[in-house]
């Protein structure tokens, strides 16, 4: 008989604004397709959203939709902010402050799934871990906590309390907890004082495609006047956004000519303009906003050089898209993708200098810049989520037979 | 009858590259190298294996009449016992002092000249030589090419830079079952006559050698002591000095030829694995047996040439990895543009006469630069990342081609 996995999730494409729908979506597809039943709890605004939600093995994921207004995101006063604009009447279902809501949630996804029969319950981050906790004391099953970022990274160490507890009380709770890299594995021992066995890592899988050969001979011998430089991410401090513009500054000194992208929306935005106009770069930076994902394809085709300098980044899986797309990659050593990519620069991310020299070895280097292309995308066919998803098929698979 | 056992070892230290900034190139008198951490690893592969290696090898020589041993120190290796470590080249001239220790002659740089500048090469060997004779008194007859890269060309250009012998890979695909520890002689043809007016003005020795011998290191034999001497998990751990020696008589032929890297003593095989304890009880074993270790010169005095197989090898052979040829150093498009780029300069920078210019690009021309650039096993974490100084192929890259730049710079400004 197939395993079935309760799983609690958070943020699913394309209703999704960060890398924890997408790497939520490859794993369940991978489970799926290793024969796992999975059933899909999500949060969102509204359940007329569900009719976007469309993919080829669509029908044999049970998806069940709490009401909620929950985002990944969130903070008590993006919270606030979003609870004002809800018609009054709807307010009492999601509470009036971010604890409440998840305590709704809970409420009701624990409920909705009671008369299920799971082998195994995993839960994605934070929000979903005392739903997991009260699911599997209900169905008297192992839970699996999976961690994609934390409280840490997001806020470069000035954790709110409350969402800080939360997190301990899962990692606590969860009879295995799943890290999306070493480096996340690390911050939960040394931060959480979690110990290390009881920690699998299982790095996230990508999707994506490598480069086809007529794209990168295209990359190979086009020749252009203004080289463009693509960060790619929130304009938030955990992603480093300030540190791309530092590496900026330093490469505009030497090579004007070269213009920068940074796509992706944020609170830091205005700060971010003001600094650019600071260093001189306002003829050199392009804003692009939030991109969709054709716009963020084109851009990381265009590029010729993809900065991703996060302070903190569990996995960072925008680094493989690019690799997908035939850019060559910079990654800070802070992160979870610089661990399993092997074909690219690593740099402290608050080494700004070396991270401009190494976008400038890149643009004046044609052969460098044709080896990253073409051999990074190796990690592409490593890393399915096929492959990971077994990785954690075998977390189940202990679990299960441990407490038998 | 027992064979005789031929030791030779290979002492070699880069210079590695500096964190270079584009921002340094163009601003004169750049330094590419890395003085300190140059003089840090010299340091400390002194004191773990090349002053007490030394040492022991001193006694042994002292002790057993019957013991010889070789090496062969690469000009960047001497050039940095100069600046970092006189008592290191004083302990060598000591060992040379007994008389009983043969120096071969390699490339000064210990580059890839041999398979890309006929010229250049020539003049590295020369130089070589010129300095051990300067430094132990010693005109070196037998040549080891850079990690013992070899093929049918070499082997004569060898013969006619006047040398009696060459030190070669024993591979399985060109020994067919023949035993390595046979003299061999190479195939024999004529090279253009372009070629040949190339090494008779360049010549290290005054005249050509009639025959060249080539030895083939035995790399089974060899091996054991380089590489699984402290291998846990290797059939034959511990490995007995007695037991090794009785493998050595048993392997036939006319000597054993073990080849290796000298920092295997105490480096590579840390001292505590018992590596030197190992080497210590084995000429007493072997003068109790009649096991004579030789030179490479008296394997080659008794050589019976007439009777001697052919050693056969078109496609260049080298000692490195798994795949004994040049996939160790060339291959990838950064390994093969960093080379191009830096043999296409030779003529530019002979020219200019600088001394200083010259020698930084023949630094440059170190294999090692090559070698740290490899993504063969990369993601393996193979042999290339143990011995890289750098955290990655493309960090050399960067480095190098910096530094590639720079001389660029010097040579149009």
């Amino acid at each position: 008989m197939s395993m079935h996995s309760l799983m609690f999730g958070w943020e699913y494409p394309p209703l999704h604004l960060g890398g924890l729908g997408i790497a939520c979506q490859g794993l369940v597809r991978g489970l799926l397709g290793n024969g796992v039943k999975v059933t899909l709890i999500l949060p969102h605004e509204s359940e007329t959203d569900d009719a976007e939600v469309r993919f080829p093995t669509y029908e044999f994921v049970q998806k069940l939709r709490v009401c909620s207004m929950l985002q990944p995101y969130n903070t008590f006063e993006s919270f606030e902010a979003n609870i004002r604009k809800v018609p009054k009447n709807k307010k009492d279902v999601y509470g009036n402050d971010l604890g409440e809501a998840i305590s709704n949630y809970t409420e009701m996804s624990v409920k909705m799934t009671e008369d299920l029969n799971p082998d195994v319950v995993h839960c994605h981050d934070w929000m979903t871990y005392e739903a997991g906790r009260r699911s599997a004391a209900h169905h008297n099953v192992p839970m699996v906590a999976h961690i994609h970022a934390t409280e840490l990274d997001r806020t470069n160490n000035a954790p709110n309390e409350y969402i800080y507890q939360k997190e301990r009380m899962g990692f606590d709770a969860a009879d295995r907890i799943i890290a999306v890299s070493n480096y996340t594995k690390n911050v939960l021992v040394e931060h959480y004082g979690i110990t290390p066995e009881k920690i699998d890592v299982v790095h996230n899988g990508s999707s994506d495609m490598p480069p086809s050969h007529e794209l990168l001979e295209l990359k190979r011998t086009q020749k252009k006047q203004h080289p463009l430089v693509l960060f790619l991410g929130r304009l938030v401090t955990q992603k480093g956004a300030v540190q791309f513009l530092e590496m900026a500054s330093i490469v505009h000194q030497t090579k004007p000519e070269v213009n920068f992208v940074m796509a992706g929306d944020g609170h830091m935005f205005e700060e971010l303009v003001d600094l650019s106009c600071k260093f001189g770069l306002q003829d050199s930076v392009i804003f692009a906003g939030k991109v969709g994902s054709m716009e963020a394809k084109q851009l990381y085709t265009e590029a010729d050089c993809f900065v991703m300098p996060s302070i903190s980044e569990p996995f960072g899986l925008v680094a493989l898209e690019a690799i997908s797309h035939g850019t060559p990659v910079i990654l800070s050593r802070q992160s979870g993708a610089a661990e399993v990519v092997d074909d690219c620069f690593q740099v402290d991310f608050w080494d700004t200098a070396k991270m401009a020299d190494c976008v400038l070895t890149i643009l004046r280097e044609e052969p460098l810049a044709h080896q990253l292309r073409s051999y990074a995308p190796r990690i592409l066919n490593k890393l399915t989520w096929q492959h990971q998803a077994s990785h954690v098929q075998s977390v189940y698979t202990d679990l299960i037979h441990c407490e038998s | 009858m027992n064979p005789r056992i031929c030791f030779y070892f290979q002492v070699h230290q880069p210079y590695r590259l500096r964190d270079l900034r584009i921002t340094e190139i163009g601003h004169g008198d750049v330094d590419y190298f890395d003085g300190n951490k140059n003089e840090q690893i010299f340091r400390k592969v002194a004191e773990k294996c090349y002053l007490p290696a030394n040492a022991l090898m001193l006694e042994m020589l002292e002790q057993h009449p019957e013991f010889h041993i070789s090496y062969s120190l690469s000009g960047v290796f001497l050039d940095q016992c100069k600046e970092y470590g006189k008592d290191v080249l004083e302990s060598f001239q000591r060992l040379a002092a007994t008389g009983k220790v043969e120096f071969l002659a390699e490339t000064y740089y210990h580059s890839l000249a041999s398979v890309v500048s006929l010229e250049e090469y020539c003049e590295q060997v020369t130089k070589h030589v010129r300095t051990i004779e300067e430094l132990f008194g010693i005109t070196p007859k037998v040549f080891r090419n850079t990690e013992l890269i070899y093929n049918n060309e070499i082997a004569q250009i060898a013969r006619l830079m006047g040398f009696k012998g060459i030190i070669a890979e024993g591979a399985d695909v060109h020994l067919q079952g023949r035993n390595p520890n046979d003299p061999f002689r190479p195939s024999t043809f004529r090279l253009p006559a372009h070629r040949e007016k190339i090494i008779r003005e360049n010549r290290p020795l005054p005249k050509r050698a009639r025959d060249i011998a080539v030895l083939l290191k035995n790399y089974k034999l060899s091996d054991d002591v380089a590489f699984r001497f402290s291998d846990k998990s290797w059939v034959g751990y511990p490995l007995d000095a007695n037991t090794f020696t009785d493998w050595l008589s048993n392997s036939g032929g006319q000597s054993v030829n073990l080849f290796m890297d000298y920092e295997t003593f105490g480096e590579h095989q840390w001292e505590d694995t018992g590596i030197f304890d190992f080497l210590h009880s084995l000429p007493a074993i072997w003068q109790e047996r009649g096991i004579k270790a030789v030179t490479p010169s008296q394997v080659i005095a008794d050589w019976n040439k007439e009777h001697a197989h052919e050693y056969d090898v078109h496609d260049t052979i080298s000692w490195a990895d798994m795949e004994r040829d040049l996939s160790a150093w060339t291959g990838n498009h950064i390994q093969d543009a960093a080379l191009q780029s830096i043999y296409a300069l030779e003529d530019q920078v002979k020219m200019t006469g600088n001394t200083q210019l010259i020698e930084a690009w023949r630094r440059l021309l170190t294999s090692d630069h090559f070698y740290y650039m490899c993504t063969k096993y990369w993601s393996d974490g193979d042999v290339h990342k143990y011995f890289s100084p750098y955290e990655s192929p493309y960090e050399a890259y960067r480095r190098y081609s910096h530094a590639l730049a720079d001389l660029r710079f010097r040579l149009s400004a």
